[in-house]
């Protein structure tokens, strides 16, 4: 059995590194035929509008997407996600080679001659440095739990290393991923140890581009790094992140053509952006979903048949329209659409999940403990992409099966502290995942863990996400997942909301982008 | 006069002292805390009790402030712990002289257009002129100016693509680049401020100019520019500064939405940013160095007036 699921990923894997050496042989016999002067054509210097948050450039401790996408453009993950246009995989980066021993042993083949933008040697000592320091490290990073089942960290030589696991491990692929995954960023231990807690605010990394300053709420900067290692990139000299807070200045100042590109934008300038011939707008949906958590622990939603109720109560076309600016797609259970393999293209006529069916609702609410009026609040904060749109919109359709909402309107730090004490009835958030089901279920929903702000628990549930950990192929953890969320839904912690897209704006301008859906922007193929 | 004016400096400072507490105070006691936002996701027990203690924040209250103002007074602002970086360095060497400049043009540009409007519409009273200048500055202090930012934004740097709708050069290392930069912020911060003084020059000189020693003045035949300029507001100077020093507060909370719209990275974003992040140093350096700047210039205002006006010269 074991055996099978190896050949599957190992397959899977040749297939797309197969073809990849060669469109990169293509690209290289390329450069070289071309005069020096054409080659001079390349550079500039790109302007990117930043709306979001960033926080730390010390990947290993970051939990915001707007520095993850920053990030990519540093510092290299043993692997990194390629996108063809259908599907998602993930191939080596860092590494030359990926091979699995066993289901268990993962043996990566190094690049020879990656130097980190300090001079430091990229070598199997670096990488095994660099996956401690996320495993077992202090201060503990927030990607620790994705080494949960490492054992041990072996340098074979001085280009290969070895991961040895306890179990087989699924999620690896993604965790190992420079973009998303952070746990297999490689970072270097001399700057790393240098600068200590600084060290996210002078990072160092492998990447095409190196830090050049970092000027609070004014701007971060980076240069090309000429020596890196993948052959012709990257094209540009210099990039830019202007730190905007106020959206509607960076939607200006992307219309006038003073910035090159938006990593993101509010939901309600999409529609003027897309518009403009000038730019173009990515918007994939992605791998997230939004939700109204409700608590399980307490009164009115202690109860199975009102969270159900809810569920089924939420009009999402409704939704979608009124909170969304018709951006975005119902969605049924937490698995999206980029997770290839996993998410179900007709999810819609399966008849599973959470959909709007106020029957069905009703005769949930009517097995109810308490009949009549219930009262509850929803705990809401004007933050993210809907602020308080998404309660507002709920409030009415709750009233159709005997619940009056309330909203309270806190502000975002306020929000936070009572989210994380378990002190709501219902409050609406979104969880952003990378391309893998288990990182979309497993933290926020399993027991006891600290995201299960819901309080919800179900040792059936806990047991088949765990068992999806551990299993390799995909049509076998396809059915675990299933099962799984066909508890979740049930039992309704949560009533799930929509799938949405995530924004990239590039100016026509901008040459050589290769769309991944995931939260990067990676510029090292893009020239002006 | 030393004596007076030591006085006046006494009473600054402890006015500086009381700021100092009230801001110190007044964000620990709101709700929401600080370690749990820096956590995020990764929020669980101990590691907000292992936060809590690095950050000091486990400390009495009166402890942590008399902690906070001993090394605040020696320039030892603290580190910012969402950016890693001196406070000190981010507040006053980086964000407050961006906020100074956006400051002083608006101010400049307010007194510049300001005051010659007032005076052109209290000697031209009950015309044309006068009107026009009265319905600008109605509407001048009726816009609120994030949104004036914005509709300058779209109309100039979008539309027109006139000027640039964002960002700040520094006008010492490059004066042009510098002004450019800074015509539209400038304008939005000082339209309503130039209302105000349009509305004040005129009530005032309109005053002044019914005065008898002003009709001495014309018998005397002497030219009407020097009776307006010299004679009339001579005695509109007084309320002009008071009005410069009262309003110097609106003026930087005004800042506050006019950095945000055209994103230059001054105090009142510095002081927003940190006040939803709950980075307590950082709020307390920015109202700390808000509040001296407005109690300063009360102060300088206080010790003009006897320059000003004669009378007021204590004996």
């Amino acid at each position: 059995m074991a055996i099978d699921h190896k050949q599957i990923l190992a397959t899977t894997l040749a297939a797309r590194l197969g073809r990849r050496r060669l469109l990169q042989g293509a690209a290289a016999t390329a450069a070289a035929g071309l005069p020096a002067v054409a080659r001079s054509a390349d550079g500039g210097h790109i302007k990117l509008a930043w709306i979001d948050f960033v926080d730390t450039l010390d990947p290993h401790f970051t939990s915001y997407l707007g520095a993850i996408k920053i990030h990519n453009n540093i510092y290299n993950g043993l692997l990194k996600v390629e996108y063809d246009g259908e599907k998602v995989s993930f191939v080596p980066d860092l590494a030359e080679s990926w091979t699995l021993l066993d289901d268990k042993t993962h043996l990566f083949k190094l690049r020879k001659g990656v130097k980190f933008h300090d001079g430091e040697i990229c070598d199997a000592e670096a990488v095994k440095w660099s996956v401690e320091r996320v495993w077992r490290g202090t201060p503990k990073s927030p990607h620790a739990w994705k080494y949960d089942y490492l054992e041990s960290v072996e340098v074979v030589d001085p280009l290969t290393v070895k991961l040895n696991f306890k179990n087989p491990y699924a999620f690896l692929p993604v965790a190992l991923t420079g973009s998303t995954g952070r746990a297999g960023t490689i970072v270097p231990r001399n700057a790393v140890e240098k600068y200590g807690k600084d060290f996210g605010r002078n990072p160092v990394g492998t990447g095409p581009f190196k830090f050049v300053s970092w000027k609070e709420n004014d701007s971060i900067v980076l240069e090309k790094n000429p020596d890196y290692f993948e052959p012709g990139l990257p094209k540009l000299e210099r990039a830019t992140y202007l730190i905007m807070k106020e959206a509607s200045s960076a939607v200006a100042a992307m219309l006038a053509g003073r910035v090159d590109a938006m990593g993101n934008s509010p939901l309600q300038f999409i529609s003027q952006l897309k518009a403009n011939p000038n730019l173009t707008v990515y918007s994939d949906i992605e791998g997230n979903y939004s939700l109204m958590a409700m608590n399980c622990r307490r009164a009115p939603f202690d109860d199975m048949n009102v969270r159900r109720a809810v569920g089924f109560a939420i009009d999402r076309e409704a939704l979608i329209k009124q909170a969304f600016f018709g951006i975005g797609i119902p969605a049924y259970t937490p698995i999206s659409p980029p997770m290839t393999g996993f998410f179900d293209k007709n999810i819609a006529k399966s008849g599973r999940g959470q959909f709007f069916d106020l029957e069905k609702a009703k005769a949930f609410r009517a097995k109810a403990k308490t009949q009549g009026t219930i009262e509850a609040v929803i705990l809401t904060s004007e933050q993210g992409q809907y602020g308080t749109r998404v309660a507002q919109t709920i409030v009415p359709m709750l009233d159709k099966i005997g619940i009056k909402a309330r909203l309270e309107l806190v502000e975002r730090a306020a929000w936070i502290s009572r989210r994380n004490a378990g002190e709501f009835d219902m409050l609406d958030m979104t969880w952003s995942a990378d391309l893998d089901p288990d990182e979309t279920i497993f933290p926020e929903w399993h027991s006891g863990n600290a995201w299960n702000f819901s309080g919800w628990s179900s040792p059936e549930f806990d047991k088949l996400v765990e068992q999806a950990q551990v299993v390799l192929d995909v049509k076998t953890r396809r059915d675990l997942y299933v099962k799984a969320e066909d508890i979740l839904m049930d039992e309704a912690p949560m009533a799930i909301l929509t799938h949405m897209p995530e924004f990239k704006i590039l100016s026509k301008k901008v040459k050589g982008f290769k769309y991944i859906p995931v939260d990067s922007l990676d510029l090292h193929t893009v020239s002006l | 006069m030393l004596r007076w004016t030591l006085a006046k400096i006494l009473q600054t400072a402890a006015v500086l002292l009381i700021v100092s507490a009230a801001s110190f105070s007044l964000l620990k006691l709101a709700p929401g805390d600080p370690v749990e936002l820096m956590l995020g996701d990764d929020y669980s027990k101990e590691s907000h009790q292992t936060l809590m203690v690095q950050l000091g924040l486990d400390r009495p209250l009166p402890e942590q402030y008399v902690d906070w103002l001993g090394r605040f007074v020696r320039g030892d602002w603290g580190t910012s712990f969402v950016s890693r970086t001196p406070i000190f360095q981010y507040a006053f060497v980086e964000a407050l002289p961006v906020t100074l400049t956006l400051s002083a043009a608006a101010l400049g540009l307010a007194l510049l257009i300001g005051v010659p409007l007032g005076v052109l519409s209290a000697v031209r009273k009950d015309s044309a002129w006068d009107a026009a200048a009265a319905a600008f500055s109605l509407t001048g202090s009726a816009f609120p100016s994030f949104y004036l930012g914005i509709l300058l934004i779209w109309i100039f740097g979008v539309a027109f693509g006139l000027f640039p709708t964002m960002g700040f050069v520094a006008p010492w290392q490059d004066f042009w680049g510098g002004a450019y930069h800074l015509v539209l912020p400038a304008i939005t911060l000082s339209t309503p401020f130039m209302a105000l003084i349009v509305r004040i020059t005129r009530a005032n000189l309109v005053e002044v100019l019914e005065q008898p020693y002003i009709a001495a003045a014309r018998a005397r035949g002497e030219p009407a520019w020097r009776i307006t300029w010299v004679h009339g507001m001579r005695n509109v100077l007084m309320p002009l500064a008071t009005i410069v020093g009262l309003q110097l507060g609106a003026l930087l909370h005004g800042a506050v939405l006019t950095e945000t719209v055209f994103s230059l990275p001054g105090v009142g974003r510095m002081i927003t940013d940190a006040v939803l992040n709950r980075e307590y140093m950082v709020v307390q350096a920015g109202v700390m160095m808000t509040g001296c700047l407005v109690i300063f210039t009360n102060l300088a205002v206080d010790l003009s007036y006897p320059l000003l006006d004669p009378r007021l010269r204590p004996r």
